[in-house]
């Protein structure tokens, strides 16, 4: 596969994993004020699909890249530093979807601060992925 | 492939327009699932509540993103020296973000107005011509990341 297709693919990832992120975060607004139950619902189904074709495409096309790419390296720091963030947000997003389904599942949607801080830090996590990527720290 | 590392001063402007561009597909899926959503239901209360949800992300996400990621790029263009380029992807980019923006405009003005008549029960003319420009707004997003990606010449 060509580095132009890899890299589509990856930041096709990248982006369908951010919109994960961005229906959880719309979902969490949405129940706040409680007039929105509705929407945060619609919401959750598609936000369960992108996560992990997301999630599952980013690692695959990144580690692909960096094996095909020449002067990447898989124990450079930037890209040891995006992994560990990657499964640090597979793990809160994980956990902030499943309560989602759990919880539409029983007709009981709703959002307390503790599950807006997790938001907020996943929201962080994966700022701080794509900071890494585009200025690569220590790269040369 | 050989490696590829941008200089420095080049990385904020690309963050920046990075940024922008993810939050405004993130911002128009939302947009487009509570529509699709609104337009299916058959009960009229929710179906307005989903046109008023998803008016106002049109207003307060998808526009404010929309901003962000194009003076990302005018800036990331200035920086690289490609504000005169011919290059294919960028006219691509700038298309995608120009025509799109037009259609983002109309899609907030009419899905603002289709939100209050909304109030009278069902989902609106004016928020289903808002949901078909969010979806063909998506299809043209994925066609910008492809030409910004794979850069063809």
């Amino acid at each position: 596969m060509s580095y132009g297709t890899l890299l589509f693919l990856h930041v096709l990832s990248a982006f369908a994993l951010v919109t994960s992120v961005g229906m959880l975060v719309a979902i969490a607004l949405a129940l706040r004020g409680g007039r929105y139950t509705g929407a945060a619902s619609s919401l959750v189904p598609l936000a369960g699909v992108l996560a992990p074709i997301g999630g599952l495409g980013t690692i695959i096309f990144g580690i692909w890249l960096a094996v095909h790419v020449s002067g990447y390296s898989l124990t450079n720091g930037w890209i040891i530093a995006a992994i560990v963030l990657w499964f640090v947000g597979l793990g809160l997003g994980g956990q902030i979807g499943a309560g989602y389904r759990r919880a539409r599942a029983d007709g009981t949607l709703a959002v307390d601060s503790t599950t807006l801080m997790t938001h907020l830090l996943l929201v962080l996590i994966v700022a701080a992925i794509l900071i890494d990527m585009i200025y690569k720290p220590g790269a040369s | 492939m050989i490696l590829m590392i941008r200089p420095d001063t080049w990385n904020l402007p690309v963050l920046v327009h990075v940024a922008g561009a993810m939050a405004l597909v993130a911002s128009v899926t939302v947009v487009a699932v509570v529509f699709v959503t609104g337009w299916r239901t058959s009960d009229p209360g929710a179906a307005a509540a989903l046109q008023r949800f998803g008016a106002r992300t049109l207003l307060f996400a998808v526009l404010p993103s929309f901003l962000v990621m194009r003076i990302g790029a005018e800036w990331a263009l200035s920086k690289e020296n490609l504000s005169n380029s011919n290059a294919s992807w960028i006219g691509i980019g700038f298309g995608v973000a120009d025509f799109g923006g037009l259609l983002m405009l109309i899609a907030i003005i009419i899905a603002n107005i289709g939100a209050r008549r909304a109030r009278e029960g069902g989902m609106s003319v004016l928020t289903k011509i808002a949901t078909a420009i969010s979806l063909l707004l998506l299809v043209g997003y994925v066609i910008a990341i492809w030409a910004m990606t794979s850069k063809p010449s």
